[in-house]
């Protein structure tokens, strides 16, 4: 099954379009990885996180479960820096850089050992989504990072998986 | 409905700033600061550079002096139109004239927008306007002729009576031929008016845009702005950018101004407070 992630920036809603996009880079990418997330034919996909920015992205697509892909609304810590939305706590940069190692190489067995609690701590969202995603999956065959960044001090992911039970 | 400037068209929502270019020796504000044609034609360049939508060309000072008559007036634009149409084909060109006579010759050298700031002094001036497919403004004056100061003038209720002068003004232009996408409402701050007007009209703005016509407003540094805060004029900025927002939060649309830059950031976000343009650039709580 395809797996999209993408982060819950709400810079990504509609509602809080401005005249600029401060977010266009990101959500070009974002669009493509769901574009990928549905060129295999998917017809209905469940999302775990942020159902609005999901539906955002996915254009009319039928959000439901079960689904024939899965669009996972995730991302890393707003904690990493003095400039960050939540200040910072020096515990994000690790964190960070686990869950990152591990969506980029496809390690759901890391992504089922992520603490959520210590993700909440870092103001991290929807680490609990992950954790899922590694208990639902035993491999993943093939996993693409195509966006590591935080240009605001939150950490974004766009990752795309192919992911088997 | 689409705003329609001579040749140049915009959406019904969008707000327009008009910088003022005197062509005259003697106008309140500059004080001949561009009477002296280049001088004027850099203040073109300096406007368009500030975003400036519109120009607003005028001959002939407002109020009181020297004569000026219509072969002087045409003398001090007509040229003046022509050059700044051939150097900004993108820019609006107005010109400020009560005078059909004179709204010919600039209408024949390009000029888009006619403002008949006189209220309708001229009765051919919107036939002039049809002729050319140029837009117009209407105002009211209270009936006052050109170039006259209002003296103890009252009104049952001031919004009404320019409600009813320029809606009637704007009817008759249609009637006469002028596209109904180019005719342009202006309650004229100042103009047949004593201050206490001028405020009221301000205050209830609201109703000249519910006429549904597009509403200018000219307020940059008038004297009811100076009477109101005691300020002589060359301290009116605070006072003229207040009003600003006021009227751009009734709906006014084309804001006839001296100071540019500073009165399209104030329309700015006067329209975003009201829903109606969004914010720049937001990310702050929104990462």
């Amino acid at each position: 099954m395809r797996v999209v992630i993408v982060p819950g920036a709400l810079a990504l809603l509609p509602a809080y379009r401005g005249l600029v996009d401060p977010v266009a880079d990101l959500r070009k990418v974002c669009e493509e990885a769901v574009a990928w997330l549905l060129e295999d034919g998917a017809r209905t996909v469940e999302v775990l996180g942020d159902e609005r920015i999901a539906g955002a992205l996915l254009q009319g697509a039928e959000i439901g479960a079960p689904g024939d892909a899965l669009l996972v609304v995730a991302n890393g810590s707003a904690r990493r820096s003095t400039t960050s939305p939540g200040y910072l706590d020096e515990r994000s940069l690790p964190y960070d850089e686990q869950v990152e190692s591990a969506l980029a190489r496809g390690d759901l067995a890391t992504l089922r050992s992520l603490d959520p609690t210590l993700g909440d701590d870092l103001l991290c969202a929807n680490i609990a989504g992950l954790v899922e995603l590694g208990a639902r999956f035993s491999t993943c065959s093939s996993s693409e990072l195509r966006y590591a960044d935080d240009p605001y001090g939150v950490r974004y992911w766009v990752v795309c998986l192919t992911c088997e039970s | 409905m689409t705003l329609k400037l001579g040749r140049h068209e915009f959406p019904d929502d969008a707000t327009l700033m008009m910088a003022i270019v005197n062509r005259t020796p003697d106008s309140f504000y500059d004080k001949g600061a561009t009477w002296a044609e280049d001088r004027a034609f850099d203040r073109v360049a300096q406007v368009v550079d500030e975003g400036a939508e519109i120009v607003d060309i005028g001959g002939v000072k407002a109020g009181y002096g020297e004569t000026v008559d219509p072969d002087e007036e045409k003398r001090r634009v007509v040229g003046f139109v022509a050059r700044v149409r051939a150097a900004y084909p993108e820019l609006v060109v107005s010109v400020d004239t009560w005078r059909s006579e004179v709204a010919h010759a600039v209408c024949s050298e390009g000029a888009d927008l006619i403002n008949d700031a006189w209220g309708g002094h001229d009765p051919k001036l919107a036939e002039v306007a049809a002729a050319h497919d140029a837009a117009l403004v209407v105002t009211h004056t209270g009936g006052l002729p050109p170039r006259t100061d209002p003296h103890r003038i009252e009104y049952d209720d001031v919004v009404a009576d320019v409600i009813a002068t320029v809606v009637a003004q704007a009817e008759r232009a249609v009637a006469i031929g002028v596209d109904r996408r180019s005719v342009v409402i202006d309650p004229a701050h100042d103009f047949g008016k004593n201050t206490f007007h001028s405020l009221e009209v301000t205050r209830r703005l609201g109703e000249m845009t519910a006429t549904g016509w597009p509403v200018l407003v000219s307020l940059s540094n008038k004297d009811f702005v100076g009477e109101t805060l005691d300020r002589p004029v060359g301290e009116r900025l605070l006072g003229t950018l207040a009003t600003t927002a006021i009227s751009a939060l009734a709906g006014a649309q084309i804001f006839r101004v001296h100071e540019v830059a500073e009165t399209r950031q104030v329309v700015d976000m006067a329209c975003s407070i009201a829903g109606r343009r969004p914010p720049a650039r937001a990310i702050r709580g929104l990462a």
